[in-house]
């Protein structure tokens, strides 16, 4: 053994040498360069500085060895074919060292990045193990070139099962990307309060890589899929307002008008129906009209005072009955009294009463009311101004006049809630102050609409 | 008869949205989800021609879709049932008929055949009109809740043909009128619902320029002249003939042209004898045309209305005459008498005018022929009230609140 090194020491220690001077000019350059790229990335301030340096500086230096390992073969006496298939060794080892250098560097500086944007982890682990497949893929695209395997077929079969995995997954992928773009954006987080232009609305409750959760108003959750979200105009709320303690429910009041079969022709039958006419009645006709001929304004105040102008044609006594304001009454009762009395009054002033013709009698209809609870729930005032866009004219008649009746005082289910739950008592005050009789109902929505928006701007 | 409305009606309850908003669409889908599986039996005399067969047609299939099962049924019965139940009609509007005791047994026994042809099987039984009113005889044997809709004016019957209907309607559990004026005294509950048009209908839709002049063109219209049209079935209680005397005094002052268009129904054989009457009244007055328009032309009648410079419905007596709601939902400046329930329709100077003679119309006519800025505001303030309370979205908001209210004595039921 002795003698065989005596021999051939110079075919030994040439390849060595070669490579132990590749190994020392790589441990130089990577100090020098590694110096100087160090300096560089500090400068631009990347936060993937660190990464990039600590996982590449092994490999580098492996590279170097792998280099003077080909050099070191190509310096010694061994046969060509032992020469080339070392070499193609050597290099397939360098492809694969820096494939795997890859895949470290990819799944570390995406975890930074996704990090950075707040991607939720669904999406974040999809895209990691997409760009992971991929650079796997390549890498065996390249060795299998290398090796001058035939590559047609192996494109061919991976261009196919990308085709089928992209058809398949089409909606996903689309979403997945839309995902991105609106974490990328920030423009909407969990929590805030959203209105797609397709009419979805309420708080996001949570954001995955497919979906948005959305809580509706009245209840319901919403799953938008990303795909959607970023077509569709958005309007961005923010973040919760407070929150009430109790939330407020709306209901609607629907009527149905039931004939009594009672008829007044003059104003002495008109005045003893009346008194003995209950609740419902009374209600039918000081009320029915606001709500049926809401697009008039100004509108009568009752039934009685346009009968009495109508058919018996006495102005004086329609002016007197049409002066009693029918929302300053807490009791129906006591707006039959003063209806009754104002009547009396004016009879016993002037005795001639006037006949309305037979086709022209005052037909008694009372007012059979449905009272439905709608599904819609407000928690702060941001679910409260939404919800009123939606509600009927006739849940905002119930919570705005028809309350007085059922609080028995000046007021209304909406400033109650509004005072009670917020201290808002100018808002509150705002909404008491409204009068049916100046304008429509519709009108009156927009008001407290635009006082609420410009509250909680 | 059972009426299979499956393939006749593909409108949807979400497909009226844009026109009366989302909030009245939840409201009755509220309504429906507390009504569901509820079976109710609709029944009348026609399937076709005249109002009631036109509502039933579209709001069966609309309640359906909010969770009911509602079927509809049709009586049958032979020409001397229906020549019967005319002079019934007539009566009932308090017009002067003479009418035998074996016309009376006529339809007891018609309704007698009808009950042994017909399945009764339902929770409510709606049924329409004094045809088939006498099926409450079957009351103890099918149980449920009844209802009699009465779409005429009952309030000056003939009290012969009253006190005979009466046995049958005092045992419903409630009957339905369309206006206050219309009801009688009578033991049982009484509700108002007035009837509807159907926005998205044949009638009612919105037509191109094209279509309208089509339709002017095939009746030989011309398109260019100013036109009082009055839409309704050949019968004297909607006085044509008197129409056609308010036109001569207005076309001595414009150049206008009158259209008398209107159809028959199959449960009025009185029509054909009108229809001969009012041609000889027109006969030789080149701008008086009278079109008899087949069941079904929804579209041209719609396109007549749509062509009218004035509607007119001098109706001398009127269940609720929906040609009026149908002329104010197309912005039409209308004229119509005082009579049944036209005034719920046209509030006087506000959504119309209103009139009591013929010498009333003429005038009224005359006022909108002239003055096209009047005719066009209360064209507009006629469409927003019947927006407000004709559309069928109203018609059925009210028929699933009555039915809720059959079962509640109570003036506030709370859900």
């Amino acid at each position: 053994m002795f003698e065989w090194i005596q021999e051939n020491w110079v075919t030994l220690a040439v390849p060595a040498a070669v490579f132990l001077a590749f190994c020392i000019v790589g441990l130089w350059a990577r100090r020098v360069l590694y110096k100087r790229l160090n300096k560089l990335l500090i400068k631009s301030g990347w936060g993937g500085r660190e990464i990039l340096v600590q996982t590449s500086r092994g490999p580098f230096f492996f590279w170097f060895m792998l280099l003077g390992a080909s050099a070191a073969i190509k310096s010694s006496s061994l046969s060509d074919e032992a020469q080339a298939l070392a070499g193609r060794i050597i290099g397939s080892i360098f492809i694969i060292s820096i494939i795997w250098l890859l895949l470290i560097l990819a799944n570390r500086l995406l975890n930074i990045f996704l990090e950075e944007i707040k991607s939720p982890k669904p999406p974040g682990r999809f895209v990691t193990n997409g760009v992971r497949v991929t650079i796997l893929m390549l890498g065996v695209l390249i060795l299998a070139d290398y090796w001058g395997w035939p590559l047609t077929p192996v494109i061919l079969l991976l261009a196919a099962a990308i085709l089928i995995a992209v058809v398949a997954a089409r909606d996903i992928i689309l979403n997945v990307f839309s995902g991105f773009e609106i974490a990328a954006a920030r423009n909407i987080r969990e929590g805030d309060f959203i209105k797609l232009s397709s009419g979805e609305e309420g708080y996001v409750t949570d954001m995955t890589w497919r979906t948005i959760r959305i809580k509706t108003p009245d209840q319901h959750t919403v799953i938008v899929p990303n795909s959607k979200l970023v077509r569709e105009t958005v309007i961005n709320y923010g973040h919760p307002l407070k929150k009430a303690l109790k939330p407020f429910r709306f209901y609607t009041r629907l009527h149905l008008k039931e004939l009594t079969g009672l008829k007044a022709g003059n104003l002495t039958e008109l005045v003893n129906i009346l008194k003995s006419a209950p609740d419902s009645v009374i209600y039918y006709h000081t009320h029915h009209f606001l709500e049926e001929h809401q697009f008039l304004t100004p509108e009568p105040s009752n039934d009685f005072a346009l009968w009495v102008e109508d058919s018996l044609d006495d102005h004086v006594l329609s002016e007197k009955l049409a002066n009693i304001d029918t929302f300053a009454y807490f009791s129906l009762a006591d707006l039959k009294s003063t209806i009754v009395s104002v009547i009396e009054k004016y009879m016993a002033a002037n005795p001639a009463s006037k006949k309305a013709k037979a086709e022209n009698a005052f037909h008694f209809i009372k007012s059979n009311s449905v009272v439905i609870p709608t599904p819609y729930f407000a928690s702060d005032l941001r679910e409260f101004v939404e919800v009123l866009r939606k509600i009927t004219i006739d849940s905002l008649y119930y919570h705005i006049f028809e309350s007085r009746l059922r609080l028995q005082k000046i007021s209304n289910d909406f400033s109650v809630w509004i005072r009670d739950s917020f201290e808002e008592n100018d808002l509150a005050d705002k909404i008491d102050g409204l009068v049916p009789y100046t304008s429509t109902i519709e009108t009156m929505r927009s008001f407290i609409i635009q006082n609420i928006e410009k509250r909680i701007k | 008869m059972n009426v299979e409305l499956k393939n006749r009606f593909k409108t949807k309850i979400d497909d009226y949205e844009p026109i009366v908003g989302r909030n009245v669409i939840d409201e009755l889908k509220l309504l429906g989800n507390h009504l569901q599986g509820k079976k109710v039996q609709n029944i009348n005399s026609t399937y076709s021609g005249g109002g009631v067969a036109e509502i039933l047609t579209r709001m069966v299939p609309l309640v359906n879709q909010l969770g009911l099962d509602v079927s509809w049924d049709v009586v049958t019965g032979d020409d001397a049932f229906f020549d019967v139940t005319k002079k019934f009609h007539n009566a009932l509007h308090g017009r002067q008929e003479h009418i035998t005791e074996s016309e009376f047994d006529i339809f007891l026994n018609t309704n007698e055949n009808n009950i042994r042809g017909m399945k009764l099987d339902a929770d409510i039984f709606f049924i329409h009109d004094p045809q088939p009113s006498a099926l409450i005889t079957q009351r103890s044997a099918v149980g449920g809740k009844w209802i009699w809709r009465c779409h005429i004016d009952v309030s000056h019957p003939d009290q012969r043909v009253w006190e005979f209907l009466n046995r049958f309607v005092a045992k419903y559990d409630a009957a339905v009128f369309s206006a206050p004026a219309f009801s009688p005294k009578l033991p049982i509950r009484q509700f108002l619902i007035s009837p509807s048009i159907d926005p998205l209908s044949d009638k009612n839709k919105e037509l191109s320029r094209g279509e309208i002049e089509a339709v002017l063109h095939k009746y030989g219209l011309d398109p260019g002249k100013p036109m009082v049209v009055q839409i309704s079935r050949f019968d004297y209680l909607k006085d044509p003939i008197g129409v056609i005397e308010a036109f001569k005094m207005v076309r001595k002052g414009f150049n206008c042209q009158l259209i008398l268009a209107g159809g028959t129904a199959k449960d009025d054989p009185e029509s054909a004898e009108v229809l001969n009457d009012v041609r000889n009244h027109a006969d030789g007055h080149r701008d008086i045309k009278v079109l008899l328009i087949p069941p079904g032309s929804d579209v041209e009648i719609n396109a007549l209305q749509r062509a009218a410079t004035v509607v007119l419905q001098k109706s001398l007596k009127e269940g609720f005459g929906l040609t009026i709601s149908e002329a104010l939902w197309k912005s039409k400046p209308v004229v119509a008498s005082a009579v049944g329930g036209i005034p719920l329709q046209i509030i006087n100077k506000f959504t119309g005018l209103l009139c009591y003679s013929v010498d009333g119309a003429a005038y009224a006519l005359k006022q909108l022929l002239g003055n096209p800025e009047l005719a066009s505001q209360l064209g507009k303030n006629g469409r927003e009230h019947v927006k407000q309370n004709f559309l069928i979205t109203r018609h059925l908001k009210e028929y699933l609140l009555l039915f809720i209210a059959l079962n509640q004595e109570s003036d506030i039921i709370y859900l």
